[in-house]
């Protein structure tokens, strides 16, 4: 029985083991991730309370109306996806109503208004964009340096974000996040 | 031929049948005194194999006897369990290649509902399956972005794509058990990815999504991405890459760059790819010309026939792309006819990739390698327990049967995976056409062959810009369709 035993586990090892992990489990990629979108977003929201210009706007025009737009997507070879697009600036604007309450008044830009309205979703929109004409934009702009060859790829990321005056269009503030992330190809890849 | 006969003896054929009466003595156990055959030498124990022949030539194998009354009762009925419990297990891994699962069964309805023009049927059949994060998790939805596509139904398209870009574009997917079984079990456990066509094709589809939703940025990315993924064709140190080669048969990622970046007001850019689009095809220089794209209002993006089918050798090892471009034959053009008046197309009719010729420049890979490996080895192992039975006679029939196991075993084991994307075209035509802004009603026609055509109506052409339309001419389907195409809605305009 030991032998047919053995005779058994050797052939049926592969396929156990081969239940381990699904499609989505054990892969990596060289694509801005989770971390990245916490990483910049705090980095963001930190820096821009921190800068004295910005500090120098709210203290003579009181709290800045600002709209934010999703990430203008300038990467090589990359799709960012709209929802992708939008958390990467959505999540500035969330650190920044939580912490800093009083120093800003965040406005939806027109298209996100009126597709959450058109969800009719019990969640206050705050002003309507054409009511209230917002002073700032805070902008993103994701580039990135992009090498594929059939050994592997890697990316620069370049990540620039911009707190802007849509009358003077004069940058009040910007910052950027920048990283390298590589992927080399294996076995089945 | 392994069975039981009438004493109970498992015997093996080891040469075709001979003609009655040309002393092989059919049907009878040899080592019983059957006319025409030599009784076995020196009174050997059955449960030798006994070797016996017949005017010079092999007859029969006879293996052990599995009467457990016999003599050497215990000991044997353990080891006639054992290899019982071997050969159900080749057996197993023999037949497994070819059940079918319910969910592969309706992967296929799908697929059969696709070729027959309904794609919503094939939609639905698809979704759950494209739920599911198995091997197939990459195929299923690249099969429902092309059934979305088909029904015009792109959020559901884009979707699926998206779920197969990331699978796409990461590396170590199939680490840990999936390789192992890959290797050592079944091509089939792997996580399937693709041929880098089949790659490049999902990645020029979402391209095709954004384009038609003027999200230019990200359709840039996207074809951008479709280019990369020819490199897995192969660089090699020289100045001719064997990618460049397989680019010259996907103009089509240059060509819809180059109108991305038109689109995004980068006419440097533009012109770049369009001069790559000449520099690589030359005949296409009217379909690149950057003016007939600029003054463009109204794109068909046309997918026609079916891309090439995955196929192996003899014993299911090597695998290979059928038809030929040769085999399949030349790409029919098409005529538009625009509410009623024929369109000049100015050669801009020309299909700018053939998947058919992609497909043959498939690189060798680790995976083929192993398989070529195990089916070698699998050859000569039942050889070896061939010629261990038939030349040498005080074999021992359990290293026979071992041989001969472990070759089928190896054999079983080194199938080629076959899995494919078979809803791929064999081409897509890009026809910018430039047209009155309204709607007007599109027929598409092929002059060399009678009776394919398709018409669209109610087609809406702006003003400024151009909307784009993905339309799939399949084989059988060839109505003309009832509603309008509706264009996509735009996004990324703020």
């Amino acid at each position: 029985m030991t032998r047919i035993g053995r005779g058994l586990a050797i052939p049926l090892l592969p396929w156990l083991l081969a239940g381990c992990t699904s499609a989505v489990q054990s892969g990596t990629n060289t694509f801005l991730d989770s971390v990245d979108l916490q990483q910049m977003t705090d980095k963001m929201a930190r820096s821009i309370v921190a800068d004295p210009r910005v500090q120098q706007a709210i203290a003579k025009d009181g709290a800045l109306k600002v709209v934010v737009q999703p990430v203008e997507n300038q990467l090589t070879a990359e799709i960012l996806p709209r929802g992708q697009a939008e958390a990467f600036t959505a999540r500035v604007r969330a650190l920044l109503s939580q912490r800093n309450p009083n120093q800003f008044v965040w406005i939806l830009n027109r298209d996100e208004f009126y597709d959450l309205r058109g969800k009719e979703l019990e969640v206050p929109l705050g002003p309507s964009p054409d009511a209230i004409n917002p002073q700032y934009a805070l902008t993103a702009v994701f580039s990135s340096l992009t090498r594929e060859t059939s050994q592997g790829r890697s990316d620069f990321y370049v990540c620039s974000y911009q707190l802007s005056n849509l009358q003077t269009r004069n940058v009040l503030w910007s910052d950027s996040y920048k990283v390298k992330k590589s992927a080399v190809k294996g076995f089945l890849d | 031929m392994i069975g039981p006969q009438a004493d109970h003896s498992a015997r093996i054929a080891l040469l075709p049948p001979l003609p009655p009466g040309k002393g092989r003595g059919e049907g009878k156990p040899c080592g019983t005194a059957a006319p025409g055959c030599v009784p076995p030498a020196g009174g050997r124990s059955t449960l030798r194999p006994s070797v016996e022949r017949s005017r010079g030539r092999l007859c029969h194998i006879t293996l052990p006897h599995p009467n457990p009354l016999r003599e050497g009762e215990g000991e044997t009925s353990a080891s006639w369990k054992a290899r019982t419990t071997i050969l159900a297990l080749v057996a197993l891994l023999l037949f497994l290649p070819g059940c079918v699962s319910p969910a592969q069964q309706e992967a296929q309805e799908a697929v059969t509902s696709y070729f027959m023009g309904d794609y919503l049927r094939s939609v639905e059949l698809l979704k759950p399956l494209a739920e599911k994060t198995d091997e197939n998790f990459v195929l299923n939805n690249d099969r429902l972005g092309s059934a979305s596509l088909a029904a015009e139904d792109y959020a559901t398209a884009e979707s699926a794509l998206l779920r197969s870009y990331e699978v796409i574009n990461s590396v170590g997917v199939n680490n840990g058990g999936r390789s192992l079984g890959a290797a050592l079990v079944s091509e089939n456990i792997k996580v399937w990815k693709g041929e880098p066509y089949e790659r490049a094709m999902v990645n020029f589809y979402l391209g095709v999504i954004y384009y038609s939703h003027h999200d230019y940025g990200n359709a840039r990315g996207a074809f951008e991405n479709a280019l990369f993924k020819l490199r897995d064709y192969g660089e090699g140190q020289e100045k001719n890459d064997q990618y460049k080669e397989v680019e010259s048969n996907f103009v089509l990622g240059y060509l819809m760059l180059a109108k991305s970046y038109q689109r995004l007001g980068r006419a440097d850019l533009a012109q770049k790819n369009f001069d790559r689009v000449v520099q690589l095809r030359p005949d296409f220089a009217s379909l690149a010309a950057a003016s007939t794209n600029e003054q463009s209002n109204l794109l068909l993006i046309v997918d026609m026939g079916y891309g090439p089918r995955k196929t192996t050798n003899g014993d299911g090892t090597f695998v290979g792309f059928r038809p030929t471009p040769q085999e399949a034959g030349p790409i029919p053009l098409p005529s538009v006819v625009v509410d009623g008046r024929l369109q000049e197309l100015h050669n801009a009719n020309l299909p700018p990739v053939d998947l058919v010729a992609m497909a043959q420049d498939r690189q060798w890979e680790d995976i083929d390698t192993i398989r070529a490996i195990k089916s070698v080895a699998g050859t000569a192992l039942v050889a070896a327990g061939i010629g261990n039975a038939a030349f040498n006679h005080h074999s021992d029939p359990a290293v026979t049967f071992g041989l001969i196991a472990g070759g089928l075993l190896l054999k079983a084991t080194a199938q080629a995976d076959t899995r494919q994307w078979e809803m791929l075209p064999r081409t897509v035509f890009i026809l910018p056409l430039h047209v009155a802004p309204a709607k007007h009603d599109v027929i598409l026609d092929f002059p060399a062959w009678p009776g394919v055509r398709q018409q669209w109506p109610a087609l809406d052409a702006p003003e400024t810009g151009d909307n784009a339309y993905y339309l799939r001419l399949g084989q059988y389907d060839v109505r003309p369709m009832m509603r309008p195409s509706r264009p996509p809605p735009p996004q990324g305009v703020y």
